[in-house]
């Protein structure tokens, strides 16, 4: 009798188990559009990446795209997490007719050459549009496009980084003025506190389009008051280990850095964490996360795929979409990369800082209306190219 | 001296969690059922502290809850693994699949990128002892953990005399080394083991709330990054030993420290250090099991061929 018991509970138990593990690589949602807007015939697709739909924000934002063109222009979309891979999710998605199909992860190889000796899915399925996001896989080695039916849509990060550098160093030398020394613990200038951290995920040009672009505006603006920074930097950080980041950071603070700027998931989230716990403040990444740790984080530069998600969506319910640029660059301009309004860490500027703030504001919104006609140029490492550190004179990296 | 003394609080920071893990698997390993879910019990107790402190504000509720829930995976893995006699690699990868998974999915329920804990600060879970912390590099290893970490190094010393003077420990080797002649003594071996395994999952817990809780007053999807399994690893080269087990921890500590805190001299090329204990992990099983099976011959014939 206790055998029969035993044995009941372990099927149990393992049903159970074997139930969780498929709840946890859940499909997809589908949503129709309401029906008091024009309906659309066109059907559009997302592909997340790994971090999934709710990572408040690479994600996200390209669901919240698909929900406004959803709502303004009567498409109907649907969000995926591949489970089987990226190929099997763009293949099954090409078969049900979605018309516009956004693969937000980094696997581009089956769409655009084939793998295993299969035709490329570009191929296959030449009246559906492919958007690759983040990079631009569709070239041969002349820098040809490979196949008219994909566009890349490809953020210009630098741009923004350029303005978090600017903001980093002009926050630095007012510390005191904006925010006072009761809640915050900022090293003094004169006790190494002329400093910047970076904290990257991988050394790739993913992430050093962030990190230099941030040098070059931190140089601007040092150049201007004429004082010189040391930038230390760790590009290996990885995308999960908080924990980690947290040390890295503390490591940085402790070395007298202010600001350290974090591009790396999750670790950044413990960049935040220790950025509380020591008084400092942090820029984040990809989504607004300023209210996460509120008031230790500055700003956040975001790359917001809300923008070409409704673009490219919009242009294929207008019928443009053939006439598109398959590489679309997402310009500061055009509001897919910026850095926040800084409503969040607004609050924590104290009385007598307000006027030095809006100077600092309008400093960047100089600096952005600059770097849009072009008189600022800042280096692109996502498009190759090469970084010129004896530029940057007033930064010393370490 | 200043970075020196970072060193070497960054070192007893990652140390914590991978000894307590080691420290506590190691019975497991003694009782010859590798638990090879330290990984995500460690992450158990990472969530569910972070979720219970976050829903009740109550500390005290949040460690008990991650405790409780971590001994269930634990008679989870003991159930199926010892009295249905399961294949405890597979269903300690099944725990180490699901919890995370588990993890995601309520955060996604949730709709949260991460659980942080605005309301708490994590300065005020350390313990500043006095005098000692003004001693340089002396106050830097002693003072300013939180209370977990002191735990963990208390538990070599704990777990090494409960391995090694008491009847208990003296059990869970003989279960793990011979269990016929274990049974034959009128040993419960079944129940030696269940213990074992539950001691493991405890400290995995301990080591959870340790990471997330106590050092960041946040969790973050995979926080725990291998750390379980770096500590299977620490208590292999230290075959089973509390303290070689726990320095071999302590060494793969130093390493992440020397990789977080040298990048500021030697930029990106401090990565390096990172695999620093791979590379003795490798060297240290291939030389144990070389000098381990050099001499042994099998019907008179030497095992090299």
């Amino acid at each position: 009798m206790k055998k029969k018991w035993v044995k009941a509970l372990g099927v149990i138990l393992a049903g159970v188990m074997a139930m969780g593990s498929l709840t946890a690589c859940g499909g997809g949602d589908d949503k129709e559009a309401s029906g008091d807007s024009a309906k659309s015939e066109v059907k559009i697709a997302i592909i997340c990446d790994s971090a999934g739909q709710n990572d408040n924000g690479y994600n996200q934002s390209a669901v919240n795209g698909a929900k406004k063109a959803a709502e303004e222009l009567g498409v109907e979309y649907k969000v995926v997490e591949p489970t089987n891979g990226v190929p099997q999710a763009l293949e099954s998605l090409a078969e049900d007719g979605y018309n516009v199909i956004f693969n937000l992860e980094y696997d581009f190889e089956a769409l655009i050459q084939g793998t295993g000796g299969a035709q490329p899915i570009a191929e296959m399925y030449p009246d559906i549009t492919f958007v690759c996001v983040n990079d631009n896989p569709n070239k041969d080695e002349n820098g040809e496009v490979l196949h008219d039916n994909v566009i890349s849509a490809l953020f210009d990060v630098h741009q923004a980084s350029y303005v978090a550098g600017a903001l980093s160093v002009l926050v630095n030398e007012n510390a005191e003025t904006l925010f006072g020394t009761e809640n915050y613990n900022f090293t003094p200038a004169d006790n190494g506190g002329r400093a910047l951290g970076f904290v990257g995920g991988t050394n790739s040009n993913g992430i050093t389009v962030f990190s230099y672009g941030f040098i070059e505006g931190a140089n601007h603006v040092a150049e201007e008051l004429g004082v010189n920074y040391d930038y230390y930097a760790k590009y290996d950080a990885g995308f999960a280990d908080s924990a980690t980041g947290s040390t890295v950071a503390g490591t940085y603070y402790n070395q007298g850095a202010n600001v350290i700027f974090s591009v790396a998931g999750s670790v950044g989230d413990g960049v935040a964490a220790k950025a509380k716990e020591e008084g400092k403040l942090m820029i984040h990444v990809d989504a607004n996360k300023d209210a996460q740790q509120s008031g230790s984080i500055l700003t956040s530069v975001l790359k917001n795929t809300e923008v070409p998600v409704y673009e490219i969506t919009k242009a294929a319910v207008e019928g443009t979409i053939d006439e598109m640029d398959r590489v679309q660059n997402y310009t500061l301009a055009s509001g897919a990369t910026s850095i926040t309004d800084m409503a969040e860490i607004s609050k924590y500027i104290q009385e007598g800082g307000q006027e030095k703030w809006e100077e600092i504001k309008a400093y960047l919104a100089d600096l952005e209306s600059q770097i849009g006609d072009g008189t600022i140029t800042v280096t692109n490492a996502q498009n190759g190219e090469e970084f010129d550190a004896s530029a940057c004179g007033n930064i010393t990296i370490k | 001296m200043e970075l020196l003394g970072n060193i070497l609080y960054d070192t007893v920071y990652h140390s914590a969690p991978i000894i307590l893990c080691a420290v506590g698997g190691m019975f497991a390993y003694k009782a010859n059922v590798l638990n090879i879910a330290l990984e995500g019990m460690m992450l158990n107790g990472a969530f569910v502290s972070v979720l219970t402190a976050y829903l009740t504000n109550n500390i005290w509720l949040a460690v008990l809850a991650a405790l409780v829930t971590t001994l269930l995976w634990g008679l989870v893995f003991s159930f199926l693994g010892i009295t249905c006699k399961g294949n405890v690699i597979v269903i300690g990868l099944g725990i180490n699949l699901i919890v995370p998974a588990i993890a995601k999915f309520i955060l996604k329920m949730m709709e949260m990128a991460n659980i942080n804990l605005s309301e708490m600060n994590v300065a005020s879970f350390k313990i500043n002892i006095p005098l000692i912390q003004d001693i340089p590099l002396v106050g830097q290893i002693l003072s300013g953990h939180p209370p977990t970490t002191y735990l963990a190094f208390v538990a070599i010393v704990f777990f090494a005399v409960l391995m090694y003077k008491t009847r208990f420990g003296i059990y869970v080797r003989v279960v793990g080394e011979n269990e016929d002649s274990a049974i034959s003594l009128g040993i419960k071996t079944n129940r030696y083991k269940y213990a074992a395994v539950l001691i493991g999952a405890l400290c995995c817990a301990l080591a959870g709330i340790d990471l997330s809780l106590e050092r960041l007053a946040m969790f973050t999807n995979d926080m725990t990054a291998g750390r379980g399994f770096i500590a299977i690893a620490a208590i292999y080269c230290g075959q089973g030993r509390p303290v070689p087990s726990a320095l071999y921890a302590i060494l793969f500590g130093v390493a992440r420290s020397l990789a977080v805190n040298l990048s500021v001299y030697a930029g990106p090329a401090a990565g390096l250090f990172d695999t620093i204990p791979y590379i003795i992990m490798v060297t240290v099983l291939a030389v144990v099991s070389y000098v381990k099976f050099r001499g042994v011959k099998v019907r008179g014939f030497k095992l090299d061929q």
